[in-house]
């Protein structure tokens, strides 16, 4: 399965097809005519997808060229953790009253515009994959992944964490969660695994950034600031431009990211600390950024997208090589001895990564 | 029979951990017949997962298992949530 990134295919419908049947026979058209192209998009994408699995080597069809407007579908699972849940908002749809819902909108939004804008490319997969999340997942449910699919979002248990659609930076940071699995699908453990986190935390912290409009002198550089409760002491999940301050509290323990390679952590948890060395790409990203000054997104995000999608990166790369690649990039694209391939390799140097 | 969980990764990648031991007690008909079906549709060993899916490992007397978001059966998810409640 060379496009789901090892994970396991889910040929699923997003909605029940008995209930987008009824809708698309509704006299309403505006209740039948999202339905009816519901259940042709969905047939149009199973199909798709079964070309791509038992086709894998033939050739790509030609397609019609992407939107440059989102596909967007949020699905409330009700506390539940049946995915995708109900479908609550689709693409167009006026905002409603539930806030959670409408910041989810909001935040593919602004993750599918940074990455056209920035980059030119076309949702997830660069081909208008249509962006789905689901909101309200489980009970007091204390985290937000990327399926291999979709967006998952819980609300917190409102004693550590709240709602994990508050940062636009972890809407973002799940969505290039399959960016990554549609280009260079870094394997998920150790140093390609801390480098796949790493990618999520640079274009999140870059979506928030886009969308505020900010500087990289004026950014906060942090992930997850607001999603804890206000009785942990900290001010976010990770700082990229001070790893291991983030947060240090009684029940949250303290923040246990290394910003050099001279704290590198080993070990065997949490897919080989990907959450945890991450803090070594993410501070490199921030010193070659802030060293460039600007947009954070315009040169040195470019570099990194570069690097993301040009296909040298492989699923098993480790620091030292995606470092090498930054600046190969950087010098590709700007110049030998320019400001940005000084910026980069001056960045790795730093955090003590060796570029050759 | 004691019952531990161990749960790891997630988007924080803050670990958490619980064990409870449920000799003794009113329920203890209750948890063994739960974490018998969650161990049973266990793994030996850590499944891939997803990106910031939550990793667990469930301990019950000497067997071992592992699961990881979003496939957990039923019973591994209420094993899961009540052991990290009470046993914290
Ligand atoms: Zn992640």
């Amino acid at each position: 399965m060379t496009t789901h990134g090892g994970f396991e295919p889910v040929f699923c419908t997003v909605v029940p097809p008995h209930i987008l049947d009824r809708l698309a026979r509704n006299d309403d058209p505006a209740l039948s005519g999202p339905a009816h192209r519901t259940l042709v998009r969905d047939s149009e994408l199973r199909g798709r997808r079964r070309v791509t699995t038992e086709f894998a080597l033939a050739p790509a069809p030609a397609a019609k060229a992407p939107s440059d407007q989102p596909l967007r579908t949020i699905y409330d699972a009700g506390h539940g953790t049946a995915l995708p849940g109900t479908e609550v908002r689709r693409e167009g749809g006026e905002p409603g009253r539930d806030a959670t819902v409408n910041r989810a909108y909001a935040g593919l939004g602004a993750t599918f515009d940074l990455f056209l804008k920035a980059y030119g490319r076309h949702s997830i997969d660069g081909d208008g994959l249509p962006l789905d999340a689901t909101v309200h997942y489980d009970e007091d449910y204390n985290n937000a992944f990327w399926n291999g699919e979709q967006m998952v979002f819980g609300d917190g248990d409102g004693e550590i964490f709240l709602d994990f659609t508050l940062p636009i930076d972890v809407i973002g940071h799940e969505l290039t969660h399959g960016v990554t699995q549609y280009t260079a699908n870094l394997t998920y453990y150790g140093q390609p695994g801390a480098l796949n986190e790493s990618m999520s935390d640079v274009f999140g912290s870059l979506i928030k950034q886009y969308s505020l409009g900010q500087t990289a002198a004026e950014a906060d550089w942090l992930i997850g600031a607001g999603l804890l409760a206000e009785r942990v002491t900290g001010v976010a999940l990770r700082s990229m431009k001070e790893p291991g301050s983030a947060y240090d509290d009684d029940v949250l323990g303290k923040d246990p990211q290394p910003a050099t390679m001279d704290d590198y952590v080993r070990t065997g948890r949490d897919n080989g600390g990907v959450h945890i060395n991450s803090g070594i790409p993410n501070h490199a990203f921030y010193l070659a950024a802030t060293q460039l000054g600007g947009h954070a997104w315009e040169r040195a995000g470019q570099i990194w997208y570069d690097v993301l999608t040009g296909g040298e990166l492989r699923p098993q790369a480790l620091f030292a090589d995606f470092a090498g690649l930054t600046v190969k990039a950087a010098r590709a694209r700007y110049g030998d001895g320019g400001d940005e391939h000084e910026a980069v390799r001056k960045a790795w140097e730093q955090v003590g990564v060796r570029t050759l | 029979m004691r019952i531990s969980v161990r749960r790891t990764g997630g988007f924080a990648g803050i670990e958490r951990y619980g064990e409870v031991d449920t000799a003794g007690r009113p329920d203890d008909g209750e948890w063994r017949a739960l974490a018998r079906q969650a161990v049973a549709a266990g793994r030996g060993a850590p499944p891939a997962g997803v990106p910031d899916g939550f990793a667990y490992r469930i301990t019950v007397d000497d067997e071992t298992v592992y699961c990881a978001d979003p496939h957990l059966t039923g019973e591994q998810r209420e094993l899961i949530s009540r052991v990290l409640k009470e046993g914290a």
